[in-house]
């Protein structure tokens, strides 16, 4: 059973959250449970990145067998990418993944230290120094120090730490980061400090697979991720994000999707196009006036009464259709045309707000549910119940939570999915409109079931007669079945019926966890003392990433294929729950 | 700081085989060595035949360390030179420089560029437009250009002052103006009428 958590790892959750729901957690559980996976990502504390960075260099170092600069020079220039460079390496081989770096092989030897009193020419600053005042590089190029450091000083202040290449013209090659951290503290220990600073996060700048959190105030993590960067994660610090695009989390939409879905909604011009379809300018004091009758004459609160249809002031005196005296000649059947496309894209928008407003709001009112729940069960737990399992009440609720939130984003998913900004060209009308209705059933199911859920567990069950409470036991650990269920297949709609089909989709969409999202864990420092479980677990899996966890925790892989549901007892309960109570709640929730 | 030792030094050598190279590089003033005015003569077998080009270039105060700034005084018709501000699109005076290379060798790589363009990689996109689509009319006007900016004519330095005095500029200022641009009438004009 490789489902569960390590002791440390456990301590690690329960400590962190006794906070939580510890009344909630009950001793028989025969009621369904959570089975758990290590977190495939890993949260990088200021302390943990040397670690974490020395674990990459140390593969490449014992793989290579180079010295830890070399090693470095390499993993920089592939972006920290250990497998690409490891596929390279057995393809290429390594003259290539040197050369292509800028590390030279060979080390040249000087056989002969050159004597304290002969001088050389240096050919940058064109004097003449003693041979104890200059510097080889690997590459055999020899400058004199005060040369070296300048070169350095200016290298670093343009930030180009992590490449700064030998001053021979033409020369490839990358210094030795030792000779620059010797030569440079000798004349700007400050400088130094910062080229260590630049080298060390460089591990997070030039690694995809490696964000920092976007908390502001920043926290000071790094978040790190194995397999799919299009997945959302949560910091330490309780901030959830989506990892690819670092706002909020969004599934099922798309990055680029929710991106233009906030602006949207952020954008005046929407209020401004309603402005335009339900109100016309008053012709005597301009105030914006709507239309709320029938008929077209209109009357604004200065009294001025004027014709809806050119806008020009009117008498008062009309008829359902005709105004006295009046008669528009102005009116344009293009003018009628534009507002009504403008309405109708409005009333689009409108309705997929509404509905993803909705949802939005309902999840933060649900929240407060957690509070209510709470007590309910300590109500429930006094009594003389034979009841004593209460769990269902807590994975119904983080099961609505979940639920809630994929509802809520698959408005904007679907405004976007059937609308004309993306994939116009890539169905036909008929195609479209097949589409829709396929995602539409499944969207309403789960709406419909989410409500149910919602429901029930809003009621007060504590004070319903023991029978009573059965039942709705009985429908909210139904529905917490239902509802996942159709959240999977909302997501396997999505990936096969809708974007699997079309051939040019930039929309990656982060997957559906019925977990929840996953909470990063914090990286263990001190791995780096076992040298030796790194190659077990290299071999175990194939996915050397996922060694800079203990070798005793599974590696984690994508979303889980097994139903939430799974009948297997756990192992060890206790932190089950109260860890993953909150899980789908944002930390502004908590 | 510039490193002024090895500037004189760059200079000294550089002018030393003038002969040889026909490249040249002069302090604008005496008093400052940050502010030097390059001369390269035109390659053979290219329309720039003949004539002699002023380059201006600018000392950074990291030099050589930092690359220095070199810009065309004289006006050329190239792909990869702008022929408003001569303006110069090479590598080895952006990220390729290496403060092994010298003032020489950069005004080397400079004359090379007028015999190789590379107009994939223009800076001035009409020229590299007429390059590519109409090479004679292109080789036309780099000749023109050639001829009427580059050349410096057979003229005395009496005969250069009395024809811009003619042209109503003041005799001193003519012979300063003439001065400081190494005697070339073209850009002494020029010079003059801007003020
Ligand atoms: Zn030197
Ligand atoms: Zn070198
Ligand atoms: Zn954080
Ligand atoms: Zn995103
Ligand atoms: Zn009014
Ligand atoms: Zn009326
Ligand atoms: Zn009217």
């Amino acid at each position: 059973m490789e489902d569960y958590m390590s002791g440390s790892e456990e301590d690690y959750y329960s400590s962190d959250r006794e906070d939580s729901l510890d009344g909630l957690e009950n001793d028989e559980s025969d009621s369904k449970f959570v089975q758990y996976k290590a977190p495939s990502c890993k949260v990088i504390t200021k302390e943990s990145l040397l670690s974490a960075q020395r674990e990459d260099l140390r593969r490449v170092m014992e793989l290579l067998s180079v010295r830890e600069q070399h090693a470095r020079t390499l993993l920089i220039h592939y972006r920290w990418d250990v497998e690409k460079l490891i596929a390279v390496y057995v393809e290429k081989g390594k003259a290539c993944i040197f050369a292509g770096a800028g590390v030279t092989a060979v080390e040249i030897v000087n056989l002969d230290p050159p004597e304290a009193s002969s001088t050389v020419t240096c050919n940058i600053c064109m004097e003449d120094v003693s041979a104890t005042g200059v510097t080889n590089m690997d590459c055999g190029h020899c400058f004199c120090n005060s040369c070296w450091t300048e070169h350095f000083i200016v290298k670093i202040n343009e930030g180009q730490s992590k490449r700064i290449r030998c001053m021979a013209h033409k020369c490839n090659d990358i210094c030795d980061e030792a000779i620059v951290r010797k030569l440079v503290s000798e004349k700007h220990p400050d400088l130094a400090e910062k080229f260590d600073r630049f080298l060390l996060e460089s591990y997070i700048e030039d690694n995809k697979m490696v964000k920092w959190c976007p908390s502001i105030p920043h926290c000071g993590n790094a978040i790190r991720v194995e397999n799919d960067e299009f997945c959302e994660v949560e910091c330490l610090c309780g901030l959830q994000f989506c990892f690819s695009c670092l706002s909020e989390t969004h599934s099922p939409c798309s990055c680029l999707m929710w991106e233009l879905w906030t602006k949207k909604c952020r954008d005046e011009s929407e209020t401004v196009n309603w402005m335009t379809v339900h109100t016309k300018p008053c012709p005597k004091c301009h105030k914006p006036v709507e239309k709320n009758g029938g008929c077209n004459l209109v009357s604004c609160i200065c009294g001025q009464a004027f014709c809806w249809l050119c806008g020009g002031a009117t008498g008062r005196n009309h008829t359902w259709s005709n105004i006295t005296n009046h008669s528009c000649g102005r009116y344009k059947e293009d003018s009628e045309k534009m507002a009504k496309r403008a309405k109708r894209d409005l009333y689009r928008y409108m309705h997929y707000h509404n509905r993803y407003k909705a949802h939005t709001d309902s999840f933060k009112q649900e929240s407060r549910l957690r509070e209510t729940v709470k007590e309910k069960v300590s109500n429930l737990e006094a009594t003389d119940s034979k009841l004593r399992d209460f769990s269902w009440i807590t994975n119904g609720l983080c099961r609505l939570f979940r639920s809630r939130r994929a509802l809520s984003y698959s408005y904007p998913f679907a405004f976007y999915m059937f609308g004309d900004d993306f994939f116009k060209d890539e169905m036909t009308e008929k195609e479209r409109e097949i589409k829709q209705h396929l995602f539409e059933d499944q969207q309403q199911q789960l709406e419909s079931n989410v409500e149910k859920l919602s429901k029930f567990l809003e009621e007060p069950f504590d004070e319903y007669p023991e029978e009573q409470v059965m039942q709705i036991r009985m429908q909210v650990i139904n529905l917490t079945v239902i509802t996942d269920d159709l959240c999977k297949k909302m997501y396997e709609c999505i990936e096969n019926d809708l974007l699997g089909s079309l051939q040019f989709t930039i929309h990656n969409i982060a997957p559906y966890q019925s977990k929840g999202i996953e909470r990063a864990a914090e990286l263990a420092i001190g791995w780096s003392t076992q040298a030796g479980s790194i190659k077990k677990c290299q071999k175990a899996d194939g996915q050397a990433n996922g060694c800079i966890i203990e070798s005793d925790v599974p590696s984690a892989s994508g979303i889980s294929d097994e139903s939430e549901h799974s009948s297997r007892k756990r192992a060890r309960k206790g932190s089950f729950e109260s860890s993953l109570f909150d899980l789908n709640l944002p930390a502004k929730f908590n | 700081m510039v490193d002024f030792a090895r500037v004189q030094k760059e200079l000294q050598e550089c002018n030393r085989d003038f002969e040889v190279s026909g490249i040249k590089v002069m302090p604008k003033s005496d008093a400052n060595l940050a502010h030097l005015l390059g001369t390269i003569p035109g390659p053979l077998g290219t329309p720039y035949e003949g004539g002699s080009f002023k380059i201006d270039i600018t000392l950074p105060d990291g030099y050589p360390f930092e690359p220095p700034k070199m810009q065309f005084a004289t006006k050329v018709w190239h792909p990869n030179i702008s022929s408003q501000s001569g303006a110069i699109c090479l590598d080895i005076l952006k990220d390729q420089w290496s403060p092994a290379l010298t003032l020489k060798t950069a005004l080397l790589s400079v004359q090379a560029l007028l015999s190789a363009p590379e107009p994939d990689d223009p800076q001035d996109a009409v020229v590299a437009q007429q390059y590519l689509r109409d090479y004679p009319t292109f080789m036309g006007t780099a000749r023109y250009w050639t001829e009427a900016f580059a050349m410096t004519s057979s003229l005395g330095v009496e005969d250069k002052v009395l024809k811009l005095v003619e042209m109503g500029f003041p005799e001193a200022l003519v012979r300063s103006t003439l001065v400081s641009v190494d005697g070339d009438e073209n850009m002494a004009l020029e010079k003059l009428c801007s003020g």
